[in-house]
């Protein structure tokens, strides 16, 4: 043991000073790491903090999947999508398939309010028909409430007829939205309630809570149709993600399949040539198996190191249930939100990081190699003062540990460096549906752990080769060679 | 010599075969050779006599081929590879022809680095260079380095890093090899002196007979073979020198 502790001392002592004298080769290569390992720190950082976004936001919509019908794609779910055909049987089947797959049905509906006789602008938002018991469980939005409440059981879910709507035959052909706008409530019935995104009502003066607003729905997701309705703004979330959160607003699913006409519809529609047709207050049963989405929430994973690879099986999984469906995982989602290349980037980026740092690591042993050639005569006297072979083979052992090990660390703060920089300058770049995200950075544990070890291990491996050659020189023939080389 | 003492080294018939392609050059063969405590040896011998395979052997630095190295009573050749260091770092001092001094160190840490290897308490090893340092007339560079001290100044730093482990036996290869004749004076100097004050047993190969005439017992090399082992500079020392002077005309600095 006091040997080793020696031995450290000793070789450490040496390591340090062969450091100093080649320090600007080793600078080169230290720089040319430190440099790779802060563009990794910093793409990691930005996909993590990209995650954590996708995560807050986009998992409200979609849990760990979300099953679609095949007309639809995933740019539908910020807006209306294809009605899913038997929804409420294949959301009973993922669950008793998959068993622990937890699922709920969801209708969508997109829409657009303020409607400028205020000089408010006019906004668009995608309304998410939730069941409120479900959908909580699975996605957590109660707990997002930041101001009024969630739903409860005393809510005007139901009126028990559909609202008016049109349908304009053709494109080109935008309809006034001011029809039938007097008309939306017969009597004395309550607006629909709803749940607005904190961003929104920031944003927009006719949001808040207790305030009714008229909603102009696009209720069809590949035709015109539009329903005007009366709703109240009972509370407001927050995703996590200010400007994306205003896009999503939740209804009850129910309230929702009344103004699709989800259900058994009875009584008239009129139809006037040349402009569309009229429906409006026909009776309605509604149908809780009809729906739009189903989204899926799957089992915690044993462990969050590979969220994506999990979000992968979970979309493997669902899929192998229904086949001939569309099914998006989370992981889809990210890549939607946050930029299809990103996957594409990622991997151009690894594999850059592979050959820069396979390219340092041949450096420190062909620069180690060639120190050792004109050392030969040194390692041989050190042989002679009676150094051990592990005493040589960690002098340059310890070189390729300390070069890691600064580099590592040169990488890390030059990193924080940077995501501090445009922290303070405050970069944003455009994100779905038009809006501006800020650019941020998350470090984790797992990041900085790589981002130290990487250099470490590639500097330690790389100098390990030309350390135990310099150890398994004979001493003889090191003190020989030195002379020759003079 | 003090038949009477047990050797510091005694080699026992040894003898260094190298080869390769077919061809085997004997470099030393069958030596014999015992050295007592506190003799001045000097080994001469023309260029490629195996003067400085013999000085390697008694190092274990080198194995011989055949034959037992024996230092301090102990056969060498039972001694296992990974504590053959520890036991030269223990019993042995080297001088080489090139210093081979660690130029980013100090003369002070050039000094004390065999000290540290052999992990001995650094401020006693500090305490013990400076003494060595001032014995070898170096002491006042002790905070130079290596490389800004002319030659004759690095060997005598050599000197004092060979002494300080408290060796048993001093070896050096050609120690003014790389020097005028100045300095090769001052240097063969100081090792007598060093040979004399603290009684180290010292063995030193040289190819110039002025140097090797310091020695007071010198064995001669010729073919791997001892050809002559003389005390002082006895009438036949005289002969032999001036048969090597005909056999090293144009002779390299070492062999």
């Amino acid at each position: 043991m006091h040997q080793k502790v020696a031995d450290v001392g000793v070789s450490s002592r040496l390591a340090l000073g062969e450091l100093k004298e080649h320090k600007r080769i080793y600078a080169v290569i230290i720089i040319v790491i430190a440099l790779t390992m802060t563009s990794f720190m910093l793409e990691n950082a930005y996909l993590n903090y990209m995650m954590q976004v996708v995560d807050d936001t986009t998992k409200i919509v979609t849990s760990d999947a979300v099953v679609v019908d095949e007309d639809s794609n995933i740019r539908d779910l910020y807006g209306t999508t294809v009605e899913l055909k038997n929804a409420g049987e294949i959301a009973g089947r993922i669950e008793s398939s998959l068993p622990g797959y937890k699922t709920s049905i969801r209708v969508t509906a997109q829409g657009t309010y303020g409607l400028g006789t205020l000089g408010e602008a006019v906004d668009a938002c995608t309304i998410q028909g939730i069941n409120p018991e479900k959908d909580n469980e699975i996605s957590g939005i109660a707990n997002r409430i930041v101001k009024g409440r969630f739903f409860n059981d005393d809510d005007p879910i139901l009126r028990g007829h559909t609202p008016l709507y049109i349908e304009i035959e053709g494109p080109g052909n935008l309809p006034d939205f001011t029809w039938g706008s007097s008309e939306k409530l017969v009597g004395n019935e309550e607006p629909y309630p709803v749940i607005a995104g904190a961003a929104a009502a920031k944003i927009h003066p006719s949001v808040d809570v207790g305030k009714t607003l008229t909603i102009t729905l696009s209720v069809s997701g590949r035709e015109t149709s539009y329903a005007s309705v009366d709703v109240k703004i009972i509370g407001l979330y927050e995703s996590g993600t200010p400007l994306l959160d205003a896009l999503i607003w939740f209804m009850h699913a129910d309230s929702l399949r009344e103004i699709k006409r989800y259900g058994e519809v009875t009584g008239n529609d009129w139809s006037i040539p040349g402009v569309g047709t009229f429906h409006g207050y026909n009776p309605i049963t509604i149908d809780r198996d009809r729906g739009d989405i189903i989204i899926v929430k799957a089992p915690e994973p044993l462990h969050q190191l590979d969220p994506i690879g999990h979000s992968r099986y979970v979309k493997d999984e669902v899929s192998s249930i229904v086949p001939f469906l569309k099914v998006y995982s989370w992981h889809d989602f990210l890549i939607y939100a946050a930029g299809s290349m990103q996957d594409v980037v990622t991997i151009m980026l690894w594999g850059s990081i592979a050959v820069t740092l396979f390219l340092c690591g041949a450096a420190i042993k062909y620069v180690m190699d060639s120190i050792i050639m004109r050392k030969t005569r040194e390692i041989g006297s050190l042989k002679a003062f009676g150094a051990r072979d592990r005493m040589i083979f960690k002098i340059f052992l310890y070189q390729g540990l300390i070069i890691g090990l600064i580099a590592g660390f040169l990488g890390i703060i030059l990193s924080v460096v940077v995501m501090n920089l445009v922290n303070w300058y405050g970069l944003s770049v455009e994100f779905i549906a038009g809006t501006q995200l800020k650019v941020g950075f998350i470090i984790n544990w797992l990041t900085l752990l790589i981002a130290l070890l990487l250099p470490v291990t590639l500097s330690v491996i790389a100098a390990a080769i030309p350390a135990k050659k310099a150890a398994m020189l004979s001493p003889v023939e090191a003190l020989r060679k030195g002379e020759l080389s003079l | 010599m003090p038949e009477t003492k047990n050797p510091i080294i005694k080699l026992d018939c040894i003898s260094k075969k190298y080869g390769g392609y077919g061809i085997v050059v004997n470099a030393l063969d069958s030596v014999s050779l015992e050295i007592y405590p506190g003799e001045f040896v000097s080994i001469i011998g023309p260029s490629g006599c195996g003067k400085s395979t013999l000085l390697h052997c008694m190092g274990l630095l080198d194995k011989p081929s055949l034959g037992q190295v024996y230092i301090d009573g102990k056969d060498t050749s039972k001694i296992s590879g990974k504590e053959i260091a520890l036991f030269r770092g223990e019993k042995l001092g080297f001088v080489f022809q090139n210093y081979n001094l660690i130029p980013r160190l100090t003369v002070l840490e050039n000094v004390i680095l065999p000290g540290l290897i052999m992990q001995k308490d650094a401020a006693k090893l500090e305490k013990k260079a400076k003494i060595l340092l001032k014995e070898v007339g170096i002491l006042h560079r002790s905070d130079h380095r290596g490389i800004h001290l002319s030659g004759g100044e690095q060997q005598r730093v050599a000197i004092a890093r060979a002494l300080i482990n408290d060796p048993v036996l001093v070896l050096a290869d050609e120690p003014t090899g790389a020097l005028d004749s100045d300095s090769s004076k001052e240097i063969m100097d100081v090792l007598v002196k060093i040979n004399k004050k603290r009684n180290v047993t010292s063995v030193f190969v040289s190819h110039d007979p002025l140097i090797a005439s310091y020695g007071r017992r010198t064995i001669v090399l010729k073919d791997g073979k001892i050809v002559g082992d003389t005390e002082g500079k006895s009438k036949n020392f005289n002969k032999v020198l001036k048969n090597l002077s005909n056999a090293s005309e144009g002779g390299g600095r070492g062999s």
